[in-house]
């Protein structure tokens, strides 16, 4: 690892406006040109439970290297509305810029080394349409002449983004742009040029979309879910491709339908899954449970938002593990794993996929606003040749594991998994059943309850499913340490909140702070004795999640009696900056009491 | 071949001697015989509940889900593979308590399942408490006075929800409810069989049943018309059974989404993407 990397410049922008101003259109744009030329990007949408109105935000960092994640400050704001500018101008940082009309925000307290660069944006935006809608083309255009992009870097982006959209419609973008591009090339010029590239090609997702491919790319093609943010684009992406690719989707009439269909499409052989975010979730947990019972494998996606109850819909959190580690009643096997970036969540899709089928478990993903719907980041080219592990699927009938009559589904086995059949497979029926059940799926529950030989066969069956929980968790993936050796300071995170510590770790280490992160992905089960041998080995560990009661340290802890020091806890729904970060590990390495923001 | 005797099972009904359920399990399995269809072609999906136990009691693929849940369970198999005849087979509880809202959506999609409810007016397993169809002041556990809430029209209400085929049994006649299973099978799209299947521990109405009851094709009923169902339905002068309503005008559901998946079916196509739909997948994101 190259201890200078993240030296040379990077760049962050913020846009900001009321709902229905183009915002999030203006953002991807900005996304977009830089992608192509040559950076790293990684985007948030900032965005409000509104269709007009309020305000939102795009936020783009980008740079030569790796970003991960929003970077340190701003350093254009481009605030189309008093609003957004009274709100972020603070934020700027020192020789960054506001880029902004005159006619529609007045720059008040412009803190000294930070320009104010004036652009007539809706002026321009009135030459093209009645309404000032072109504003945001338009100081997209003013900034990428500020960055000194190649103005046809900037025309590109704009056919493909509204190359649906009429020709006309195109082209007056292009002109707009074209016109704040001009002002600031004539009024004020380059204002801060990165190296760029306009060779390489380098696409960009949120972790919603990278999943669904991901799914999808394993053999995924029976989709479930009912409308529920910030889960929305997954559906919106299987249904986009649902002809060309052949993907059954099925909107349910609520969340318990959308779960159990999921079921049913399993058992009869599907790689069947289905999202949602925490309140759906909380309304699926019962049929986990009828899932893990009847060993039939799904994948369930959780995309995070910010609760309890209907809580913030359009704001990010981590606060779902504790419902994933106590879904329904009773003790049965369950899978949650976390990945940290959209490119891990296209491969996190094929592994959920393998250990939902291998050992016929409920699989649950946990992503998050921050990383789905809200965070866009660069990935590396997609591997598309993702094994396919189905496990112990019977294609033919074998009279051998039948008493003539049934199939013993539910057979006790070595390794506690049992071969299963389909539907449609001669010879080969059986009952999957919620109740306790014997190997052929028949009750144990009703007039054998309590007799001696159903009690010990209650015994083993239980044993059977939760035993598959010790071959998972020798399986599961250890946390990747990153960063040097023997570090004074040790931080522990996962999913999401992987991205802000990374970023905040190069600032640590140019202050010559041995700092580094043990990032995890794989939540549960997990080898709680390797996993116990590396957190023993740190010198002190500061635990940093979205979450009040700190509920990973938490499993951590009832997994391995590790006892976390310090934590950076963040609740509010917005995202976690690296430099919340970097100022809790100034505070946990001075030894000073535990942070909570 | 065909083995009349492939649907019969080792597995003994724990059902209280004289329970309808019996007659309805009987009755099934003569319809699945006199169709001819093979075990392995057929999943049988239940719920929770006395009757809910029956998928072990007749050798098909069996799913014994959660109370209120078979007819989202059965959507899903169909919807995955919909060369399988998937039947779900619970009680007034299940399908018109908990579960009613998929059931009314399931009409409404004309979903290609077949849904037997085992209607006994009663809860059963649970020692007698009132269900959605107990009838005013009827006396139960939970209403010892009687009870003062009118029971719900399972099959008005699903007409009204668009259901396409609307039909009633009686557990005491089981000649006449495995026809109207065969029916109900052969139909295309969706099918209620609200069949009377008296509970003889907690509510026992045979014999009140038994002396009211007329076929609806002994009075000409042609379950064509709407209006004509529609009044056949609210006949209070004896219990009709029979077929009220039948049209085969609306597509089914999974007909309808082989217009949105072009026609892949889930279970034949767990494999990955080809490069080609790979790149086409990747190139807006550029």
């Amino acid at each position: 690892m190259d201890m200078n990397e993240g030296l040379e410049p990077d760049v962050t922008i913020r846009l900001g406006a009321a709902a229905g101003d183009g915002i999030q259109s203006g953002g991807e744009m900005v996304t977009r040109i830089l992608s192509r030329s040559g950076l790293y990007i990684s985007a948030y949408n900032g965005n409000q439970s509104v269709i007009r109105g309020g305000l939102v935000w795009f936020h783009v960092h980008a740079a030569r290297w790796r970003v991960a994640s929003l970077g340190f400050g701003t350093d254009f704001l481009i605030p189309l509305t008093q609003l957004c500018y009274d709100e972020q101008f603070r934020g700027v940082n020192d020789g960054g810029c506001v880029i902004y009309d005159p006619s529609a925000v007045k720059a008040h307290d412009l803190p000294d080394g930070v320009r104010g660069i004036q652009v007539p944006l809706s002026e321009v935006a009135l030459k093209h349409d009645k309404r000032p809608i072109m504003r945001n083309t338009v100081a997209v255009g003013a900034l990428a002449a500020a960055l000194g992009v190649d103005f046809k870097v900037v025309s590109d982006a704009i056919v493909d983004q509204f190359g649906k959209k009429n020709v006309e419609v195109t082209q007056s973008n292009i002109t707009a742009a074209a016109e704040g591009y001009q002002h600031v090339q004539n009024s004020v010029g380059v204002v801060r040029k990165l190296e760029y590239d306009y060779t390489i090609r380098r696409p960009f997702m949120h972790a919603n979309n990278a999943f669904a491919l991901g799914a999808v790319a394993a053999g995924c093609r029976f989709y479930a879910a009912y409308p529920m943010s910030p889960a929305s684009p997954i559906v919106h992406w299987m249904a986009a491709n649902a002809k060309k690719l052949g993907i059954t989707v099925f909107l349910g009439e609520d969340e318990i339908s959308v779960i159990n269909s999921t079921i049913g499409a399993s058992f009869a052989g599907a790689r069947a899954m289905c999202g949602t975010s925490g309140g759906g979730f909380a309304l699926m947990q019962e049929a986990i449970g009828q899932a893990a019972m009847t060993e039939t494998p799904i994948v369930v996606v959780d995309v995070m938002r910010a609760g309890p109850s209907t809580g913030l819909p359009t704001k990010t959190s981590q606060g779902d593990l504790n419902m994933m580690l106590g879904i329904a009643h009773d003790d049965f096997p369950r899978v949650v794993l976390a990945p940290r970036t959209p490119q891990e969540a296209y491969y996190t899709a094929g592994r959920a996929f393998n250990i939902a089928e291998r050992f016929q478990v409920p699989v649950i993903v946990l992503l998050d606003f921050a990383i789905a719907d809200g965070g866009f980041a660069s990935l590396d080219k997609l591997d598309f040749n993702v094994p396919i592990e189905r496990g112990k699927i019977l294609l033919e009938a074998d009279p051998a594991l039948t008493n003539g009559v049934w199939f013993k589904r539910f057979a006790l086995t070595p390794d506690h998994v049992s071969p299963r059949s389909l539907p449609g497979t001669p010879g080969m029926m059986f009952v999957a059943k919620t109740d306790e059940h014997d190997g052929f799926g028949h009750d144990l529950s009703d007039v054998l309850a309590g007799l001696s030989e159903p009690v010990k066969l209650r015994e083993k069956m239980h044993e059977k499913r939760m035993k598959k929980m010790e071959s998972i968790a020798k399986e599961a993936a250890l946390p990747e340490l990153f960063g040097p050796d023997n570090a004074d300071l040790t931080i522990l995170t996962w999913g999401s909140s992987s991205n802000p510590v990374r970023e905040a770790l190069r600032p640590l280490w140019r202050d010559g702070l041995k700092v580094n992160s043990l990032e995890f992905t794989d939540l549960f089960p997990f080898d709680s004795e390797e996993v116990y041998k590396t957190l023993r080995s740190c010198n002190s560990v500061l635990d940093v999640e979205a979450n009040y009661t700190a509920q990973f340290a938490r499993l951590l802890r009832r997994e391995t009696g590790f006892e976390v020091a310090h934590h950076f806890l963040k609740y509010n729904g917005e995202p976690i900056y690296p430099s919340e970060v970097v100022h809790a590990v100034r505070q946990a390495l001075a030894k000073e009491a535990p942070v909570i923001v | 071949m065909y083995n009349p005797k492939a649907f019969e099972s080792d597995v003994r009904a724990d059902w209280c001697p004289g329970c309808g359920d019996f007659g309805v399990l009987a009755s099934l399995k003569d319809a699945l015989t006199s169709l001819k269809l093979e075990p392995h072609n057929v999943v049988i999906v239940s719920g929770i509940g006395c009757s809910s136990n029956l998928p072990g009691y007749i050798r098909t693929y069996g799913f014994h889900g959660l109370h209120g849940r078979p007819v989202p369970v059965a959507i899903g198999i169909k919807n995955a593979n919909p060369r399988l005849t998937v039947l779900a087979t619970a009680g007034d509880g299940d399908e018109y308590g908990i579960g009613f809202n998929h059931v009314v959506h399931a009409a409404r999609r004309n979903d290609d399942v077949k849904l037997i409810v085992m209607d006994n007016e009663i809860y059963g397993l649970t020692t007698g408490q009132l269900s959605p169809t107990s009838k005013l002041g009827q006396k139960t556990k939970t209403t010892p006075d009687g009870s003062i809430i009118y029971p719900l029209r399972p099959l008005p209400t699903l007409m009204g929800a668009g259901a396409t085929f609307v039909a009633r049994g009686f557990s005491g006649d089981p000649k006449h409810l495995s026809y109207i299973i065969q029916e109900a099978i052969k139909h295309r799209g969706f099918a209620l069989v609200d069949v009377i299947s008296p509970c003889v521990t907690w509510h026992n109405i045979f014999d009140e049943v038994k002396k009211r009851v007329y076929r609806l094709e002994d009075r000409g009923h042609r379950p064509a018309s709407y209006a004509e169902a529609l009044s056949a339905v609210e006949d209070e002068s004896g219990i009709p059974i029979g077929i009220f309503y039948r049209t085969e005008d609306k597509p089914t559901f999974q007909e309808m989404l082989a217009t949105n998946n072009g026609g892949q079916w889930s279970v034949d196509s767990v494999r990955g993407l080809t490069p080609e739909q790979a790149e086409e997948a990747m190139r807006q994101y550029y």
